[in-house]
Formats: C-alpha cells, structure tokens, sequence
C-alpha cells in the first residue's frame, strides 16, 4: 500500500446519454481517454486506478427525495456515477490513497433535495451522497465543498443550505449571464448555517488572474478557517476559454494551480463540454496536480496569452467582490436565535425549473430553530410538466446531528403527516429522511 | 499429430499428440543453448516414432527472458515526440532520450512541426555515444504515423548505419511510453531472436516436417513462425500461457479456476474464468519497464521445487536454488527435499535430507518434523498471498462500460488446478487444508507442453474510425490509414472491420479454413455523433473484434488425480 498515490476512477459511460446531439453525451470523456491512456497514465506509479462500483438506493435516500423513487430518477448510470465517487471515498478514509478523482460521468451538482427529473443534465447529486455517506460510515463532521465549474452548483447548495457542518463555496459566471441563474453573494445559508454557503459570482470574460485571486483571497480564508476535515472539489471544467456553454477565460494550468493549492481529498468531474479542446487538458492538469507532478507542459494546442487575458473593467469588479466579501466574513456573525427571528421558524417558497425535463417545480421549505441543533426540516414540492400534469408531495428531514428532543418530535410529525394524508390525499407522497437511524420512508 | 515443446528456465518439456491422445512426453534439463534443447527434445519425441505425419508443431520458449536478464537499459537512443501533456522527464523510459518538436493529437490532427535540425542533433548525439539503434515514438502515432514515418524515412536516407523503428509498427496500443519501450526491447533482441528462429526451422526441416509451425505468445495464442520473427517480444512469459492452455486441455474446456504452476525455481499463479484466462490487456512489465505486450495475468513467485531452505538467526526461509538437492544426493537442502521428508511426494528418499535438517536442527534447537511442517506452511502462505492478489486484480480491473459492471459481480472460485513437479504433493496438501476442489490433472508435470501443442491461433483488434478526419487506426501493429469510402452508419463501420480483421488473418497466416471465421466475434461497438455547434459533423465508431483463445483440441484422458 503506497499512501502517496493519488486514487482514479475513470467511467467514460461510452454506453449513456442524455440525447444523441446533447452536450452531456457519450462523446464527452473520449479524448479525455485517449489522452490519459496514451500518456499511460493508469500505469503510472502515482496513480491507482479502480473499479467502479454501483451506488445502493440507500446512499441515495440518505440525501434527494426522489419522486416518486430512486428508480424512476436514477439510470445504472447513475448509480455508477455516485457508487464512484463512495468507492473512491472508502479507499481515502482507509488510507490506500493520499486524494482521488472521480472522472464519471453523469454530473450531480445540479441535482437538489428534490428530485422531479433531471436539471441541467444532473438527477443525483455526487458530492453530497458523498458526504452524507463519509459522514454515515466514518463519523466524520465538518466537510468543505468547492466547486470550480462555471455553472452555480445551486443543487449542492439546496442540500446543505442549512446544514451548518458542511461549507459549500461555489464560484461561477454571474447568474444573470447563465444557466441556472442563481448563486448571489446574499445566498449565504439558512439561519442555522450563516455563511456556510458563499457564492461567488464573477463577471463573463474573466481569465487565470481573475480565477485564482478569489481563490486565494476570498475562499482559501474561508476555508482555513472553517478547518474541514476533509475537502472535496467539483471539478467543472467549463470555465475553460473555449467552453461552448460558458463565456469565461481560464486555461488547464489556472485549474492545474488552484488544484495544486486547493489540495482536495476528492475532486469530483462536473460539467465542461469543450470535449476536444479543454476536457483533455485540463482533466490531466487536474489529476496531476493532484498527484503532485508536474502539470506545466500541459498546454492547449489553442492557448495564447490573450485567450486568457481579462479586460481592465473585470479586474477592477472582481476587486470589488474581493473586497465585498472580506468585509462581509469579517463582521460578527449575528446570533442563530437573531437569525431565525421572531417566529423561530424559517420559511422559504421557491420556484425551480427543471431544464432538461421542462418540468417547473413550485416548492416551500420550513425549518424550525432549536438552540440544540440544526432542526427539522419540512418541504412541500409540486412539480408540473410542461402540459401541466403535477404531482406533490411532503418531506421530512432530520438532519444527522439531530438533538434528541427534535428526532421525538420529527417521528410524531411524520405519523401524523402520514394519518392525515391518509384522510385528505394532499399529497401523491410522503417521504421520511432520518439521517441519524439511516432509516428512509416513504408512503 | 500436434507436437508442442516449451523451453522453461530449468527444464524443457515436449509432447506428441494424436488426436486428444498424449502418445510421448519428455522433459530434459534445458541447456544453455536453447536450440540444442529444441534439437533434442524433437528427436527423442520423434525416435522410433513410425508415424511422422505431423499436423501442427508449436514452439513456446523463454529465450526472450533469457536474453533480457540483467539488461537494465538496453543500447538503443530514443528520439521522443511528446507533444502537451505530462513531463516525458518523469516517465519510465528504458532507454536514454532526446525530446523533439512535432506532435499529433488524439484526432490524429498534427498540431506541431518537425524541426529536423533538430532529428539530425539528436542522431549525431548517439552515434558519438555508438548508439546506432534509434526508436522514434511520438503521441498518438497510431492515430496517425505520418510524423513518426517521416522521421524513420529521414534518418534511413542521411544515416544508412543507423537502424531506426517507428513506434507505430511495434504496436498501436493506445500508451506512448509502452510502445517506445516495447520497440527498444524489439530491436535490441531482433537479431539473435531471428538466429535462433532460423536454426529452428533448420530443426524442423532436418526431420522432415512440413506442417505449419508457430510460436507461442505472451497471451496464449499462436504466431505462425514467419510472423513471430519480426515481432519477437510477443513471446516472453509465454511459459506460463503454455501452463495455462495446458490446465485447460487437461481438464475441461469451461473451467473456472486458479491455476497453480509449480516449477524448479519459480511458481506462476493464474486464474480461468469459464474457460478464459484473465488478461492483462494493457501488457506486462519487462524488467521493470512497461511494455505493449497483451499477456496472462498472472502472479510470479521466485519460489520452486529446487528452492533452497534456509536459517538466519534462528528463523526459517526459502530462497532460490544453491546447489544440487538432497534428494538427489546433493548438499542443498530443497523445497522438494521437503515434501519427500515428510512423505509427501513420490520420490525415493535420500540419507542426504536427514543429515541436513539434523544441521539445521541442532543449530535453532527445533526437531526435524518441525523444521519440515513450518517451511511447508511457509510455501502455502506464500501462494495464498498471491492467490489473494490474482482475486484483488481480477475484482478491481477496470471497467468503462455500464454492462461490465453490472455483469461484473461474480463469486472467488475455489478450484485449484495444480500443475508441474511438485504438484502431486502440493495439490494433496492444499486439499487436506481446506474444503476447496484441488485438480491434478494427468500429465500435470508437462501440462505446459500440452497448451502449446493445442493453443488456438488467436487475434484481438480494437478499431477506432473517425469519418471526420476520414482515418482509421487499430492496436496493431502498422495498422492505421486513410478511410477510402464515407462510412456513415455503424453497421458500415462494423463491415469494414470486419473486412480488415479477415485482412489480417489472411495476412498472418492465422486462419487455415473459412470455417475458422465463424470464431470471430465483436466484443464492443459504439458509435459516437462528433457534434459542434450543435450539428453533428461525422462519427467516431470504436469495435472490438477476436477470435477468442482456446483450445484446438481437447485430451479426452482420464484428467484427475485428486478432486
Ligand atoms: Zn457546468
Ligand atoms: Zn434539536
């Protein structure tokens, strides 16, 4: 057992897409394969590469509602895809590797609590079935998530918005300018997990210098200061100059550096559809960093200087942001009783659309303060497709580091929320999430 | 009649076959001379033998991994085209290098020039090293050769002294550092391997043999002679494919099990699923450098029957041989010396064995039967660990398909197929240990010689098709070119490779009868849409062709001893 190598899974999924022409197709990690085989990189001494594996429905109920079950949101695809991400989180925690990538393929950081279909080519949520999963099996507590891709990870952030042991920091191309059109700097967490959720969102047109100054001056702060046990990236690639979906300017060696800074435990594959021209290099920028080789002859075939070169109006926003958010993690963080106010309820109505699957989603979430711990959390979720057929349904959440008083109450409030749909159908489902006993129910 | 001979490291087996019927066997102590062992091995197998109407001879032999023992880098320059990516600084290379302009990338696009003020520097630089044997290996030279071609071309007009190889006519595997080692190693072995090759054919024809004679590879298949010569690595480790081909004639055609081959000074673990051994597809280590060659898995233990005992303070060991065994009335006490102490094996005892555990008693205070019992258990364990990483390897090969991992779950076999000398006596004490089925199959001790005789020719070609760039390129060796018709469905694709695979077996003599074809199967396709800006643009189709290894025959002999 050498401790020093870095963990891979490679899952091309040459048998799955989403359509035929859709970016998230077969295609997409077959020059990624051939260049990391035609490196030998599997054979390489500081690579070990496993198999995948398939996740089991549980690990999936640990963390999405899935209506109306895991086996109508999820493909063998995606099991393998998240059972990949568990197979390499096992070989950390028992020490046969120092890191690991995860390069499958379907993506996940689209894919929130709720799951009604697919968004933004995501159903399941890697990352966070990853977390929940670590923290199951290895009594871990406080996890880090970064996610590098262009797009908002607003499903990672959904999950864990009040979930104050796990710090999601998400940076991206501004939600007014991009799929999914959220992830603003006010998005900072429940009033149980203030500032446990940080956004980042950068102006169309920033480059490598832009890239890595909030990394190193606004999230790596951040980051020491939460002191997470263990950090995992996801590793979109989209913020590459040539990415056909997004408008940014970063190169394989600025994703190749942030790795090499950002040192992630498990960096996890999510978008990026620049195929040809970005997945090659800066998959292999990524894994070597992480293996802690070196990554500065891995050059675009198009890359000059001015492919990255960010205009002087974006350098001076991104100062600002800078300065925004240095300001805003400096001051006193208000109480959670303060946060919560005066009803000592939270409520929150959203509205979610569903991309892939034209499918809008109208849901309202409660979470209820108790000064022990993060509290029960209730969502009530309608989903309609496009020719305005709908189902709805109710889920409870008790969170893993549930007090005793709330795990009592959460079960009364179950058996009464299954007694009464029982009476009046309001909902088509209920489901039951009890992190702490791993037991999940649905009626 | 099918003749097939394996030249092993210590002992040379040989054996006529008619029909499924073993009619003669000999095993001879090979000589340093691997063609004298040839020589003599076929004429005692064919002495006083009336019948010479021989069909097929097969020859399997270590001279490759004899000729590379102790070769830690051999005398060959290396003219590298890395291209982007990782830094070739890093790579395992066996040979020195120069690093050079030009690169292709994975479309087989050319994304960088050659400087050939450049190719002249770096030839100059060998030659005043005296290297005259160049290898050029460049990225994603099987996607296309043009840049490797066109240097090999440059260099064979200006240097008529130097002797150049592209990478791309070693192998087209999809790793550049396999294919540059792997094609250093072939022209550093090339001459005398074709010497040898040579006087073989003189030792057929001596006899008067005038059948196909072939050669056995690393991955159980057959080469015809002619073909073998100019691909001689294909034939290191083919030993232990020998052994394993043999385990399944001896048995059944469908076994699943592990095979166990215990030789003189080494013992080779390797495991058969449903009559299929498993691959190590990407190719094997040479001496510590990776190499192209498609092999068995298998697991290698420097321990044998001729193994020596030993006792450093007070503790027990087993290390390669020394001198000549007890047993036989020598003074180094061995593993085989062992198993006939504790009247585990069939051979007479000798007072030599006695006298020297009484040495070693006297010398840790433990009794003889003591000493015997721990080294035998020392030898078990010592498979069980690599019985355990043959069961890890087979489990975590990597999968990139949906199918393969959801067919993939399947239970550790508890089949042990025991072949070679010892193992009579190691297959009755593994089935005394434990509750799993222990084979010894008649003929185990020359098992080895049985696969070779009745190895199936085989061939594995993966196709990659890219009707944009309107090229294809293969794992084979040289097998890469223009695409001359638009092939636009996948069923097109799959005609045209199959029309190129048939191409080769022509080629390599590989098939004998048109019924030989129906053999061929697919094992993957896939079609891929190239889709920019969201049109699609072409197709990228992926097949996998092979006719399966196996067996041309079965031994229809009673096969087990103990089960
Ligand atoms: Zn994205
Ligand atoms: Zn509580």
């Amino acid at each position: 057992m050498q401790l020093n190598k870095t963990g891979l899974i490679f899952f091309p999924a040459f048998d799955w897409s989403i359509s035929p022409t859709h970016p998230e197709r077969e295609e997409r990690l077959l020059y990624t394969r051939d260049q990391i085989f035609e490196e030998g990189i599997p054979d390489s001494s500081y690579i070990r590469e496993y198999k995948p594996r398939l996740a089991a429905k549980e690990d999936i109920r640990r963390v999405h509602f899935c209506v109306p079950d895991v086996e109508d949101q999820t493909t063998e695809a995606h099991l393998i895809s998240a059972g990949s991400a568990l197979k390499l989180g096992d070989a950390l925690m028992k020490n046969e590797i120092a890191n690991g990538f995860v390069m499958a393929r379907p993506p996940g950081h689209h894919a929130m609590r709720v799951v009604h279909g697919n968004r933004g080519f995501c159903n399941t949520n890697n990352e966070a079935i990853l977390v929940e999963y670590l923290r199951r099996k290895y009594g871990l507590k406080r996890i880090a998530i970064v996610d590098t891709d262009v797009h908002h990870g607003d499903g990672t952030q959904d999950i864990f918005y009040h979930d104050p042991d796990v710090l999601c920091i998400s940076l991206h191309q501004d939600g007014r300018t991009i799929f999914p059109g959220t992830g603003f700097v006010h998005e900072t967490g429940g009033p149980g997990a203030y500032l446990k959720n940080i956004n980042i969102p950068l102006p169309p047109g920033t480059g490598d210098k832009g890239f890595l100054r909030v990394w190193r001056e606004i999230i790596k702060p951040v980051l020491t200061k939460f002191d997470p046990q263990l950090i995992i990236n996801s590793a979109g690639q989209d913020n590459h100059f040539t990415d056909p979906l997004a408008s940014m300017r970063v190169s394989a060696q600025a994703y190749g550096k942030l790795t090499e800074e950002l040192q992630p435990d498990i960096a996890v594959l999510e978008g990026g559809y620049a195929i040809e021209t970005a997945l090659p290099y800066v998959n292999l920028a990524i894994l070597l960093a992480m293996a802690k080789q070196d990554y500065s002859k891995v050059i675009e075939p198009q890359f000059e200087p001015a492919a990255v070169k960010q205009d002087e109006g974006i350098t001076l926003y991104i100062d600002d942001l800078i300065r925004y958010w240095q300001d805003a993690l400096s001051e006193d963080v208000p109480s959670k009783e303060d946060l919560f106010g005066e009803g000592k309820v939270y409520q929150r109505k959203k509205s979610i659309y569903y991309d892939t699957d034209g499918i809008r989603e109208n849901q309202q979430e409660t979470v209820q303060y108790c000064p022990e711990c993060p509290g029960l959390y209730q969502v009530s979720s309608t989903a309609r497709d496009q020719v305005g057929r709908g189902t709805s349904i109710w889920g409870l959440s008790i969170p893993l580091f549930v007090c005793d008083r709330c795990l009592e109450k959460g079960y009364k409030m179950w058996e009464q929320a299954i007694k009464e749909g029982k009476e009046q159908k309001t909902f088509a489902y209920y489901y039951l999430q009890d992190k702490k006993n791993d037991n999940y129910l649905k009626e | 009649m099918y003749i097939g001979i394996d030249v092993g490291g210590t002992y040379t087996d040989g054996v006529l076959i008619d029909g499924s019927k073993v009619i003669k066997s000999v095993k001879i102590e090979t000589e340093n001379n691997l063609s004298i062992s040839v020589q003599q091995v076929l004429a005692k197998l064919l002495l006083n033998q009336e019948n010479k109407n021989i069909s097929r001879v097969v020859l399997s032999t270590t001279l490759i991994t004899n000729m590379l023992a102790g070769i830690k880098k051999p005398p060959v320059g290396m003219l590298l085209l890395p291209g982007p990516g990782t830094n070739p600084r890093s790579q395992n290379f066996c040979s020195d290098y120069i690093l050079l302009k030009g690169a292709v990338d994975y479309r087989g696009r050319i994304i960088e020039e050659i400087d050939f003020g450049e190719v002249d520097n770096a030839v100059k630089y060998f030659l005043d090293k005296s290297i005259t044997s160049l290898v050029v290996a460049c990225k994603f030279s099987q996607r296309n050769p043009f840049l490797e071609n066109r240097i090999e071309h440059y260099i064979k007009e200006r240097y008529p002294q130097v002797d150049v190889a592209p990478s791309n006519r070693t192998s087209g595997l999809l790793n550049w550092i396999r294919r540059a080692n792997g094609t250093a190693f072939t022209l550093f072995v090339k001459n005398e391997y074709d010497k040898f090759m040579q006087r073989f054919e003189e030792t057929i024809a001596e006899h008067e043999i005038n059948c196909p004679v072939y050669i056995l590879k690393a991955d159980g298949g057959t080469l015809p002679l002619e073909i073998a010569r100019q691909y001689p690595l294909e034939s290191i480790f083919s030993g232990p494919a020998a052994s394993t081909f043999g385990a399944l004639a001896t048995t059944q055609q469908d076994i699943t099990g592990i095979m166990l081959d215990i030789g003189g000074t080494t013992t080779d673990i390797g495991l058969i699923l449903n009559g299929i051994p498993l691959m190590a597809e990407r190719g094997i280590y040479v001496n510590g450098y990776l190499v192209p060659v498609r092999a068995l898995a298998l697991s290698s233990l420097a321990l044998g029957g001729d193994s020596a005992i030993t006792h450093k303070n007070g503790q027990l060991g087993i290390a390669p041989r020394k001198g000549k065994a007890c047993y036989l009335g020598g003074d180094s006490l061995t593993f085989t010396d062992i198993l006939v102490y504790l009247e585990k094996s069939k051979l007479s005892s000798h007072p030599k064995i006695e006298l020297a555990l009484k040495e070693i008693s006297k010398n840790i205070g433990r009794t003889a039967e003591n000493i015997a019992e721990e080294i035998l258990n020392q030898f078990i364990a010592r498979i069980d660990e690599k019985i355990e990483e043959m069961f890890l390897r087979w489990e975590e090969e990597p999968a990139y398909r949906i199918f393969q991992i959801i067919s993939g779950q399947e239970t550790r076999p508890q089949t042990i197929i025991c072949l070679g000398g010892p193992a009579q006596s190691i297959g009755s004490i593994l089935a005394q240990k434990r509750n799993w089925r222990i084979i010894v199959p008649q003929h185990a001790e020359i098992a080895n010689a049985i696969g070779a005789a009745l190895a199936k020719t085989t061939l594995k070609m993966d196709v990659l098709i890219d009707t944009e760039q309107g090229r294809y390129s293969t794992n084979l060796p040289g097998l890469s070119g223009a695409l001359s018709s638009r092939l636009l469905t996948l069923d097109e694709a799959k005609t045209f490779a199959l029309e190129m695979f048939k191409g080769k077996c022509a080629e390599w003599k590989l098939v004998t009868a048109d019924k030989e074809l129906e053999d061929i199967e697919i094992i993957y396709e896939e079609g891929f849409n190239i889709v920019r800006n969201w049109q699609t643009n072409g197709k990228i189709f992926q097949i996998g062709l092979q006719i399966k290894p196996g067996l041309v025959n079965l031994l229809n002999e009673g096969t087990d001893a103990i089960e």
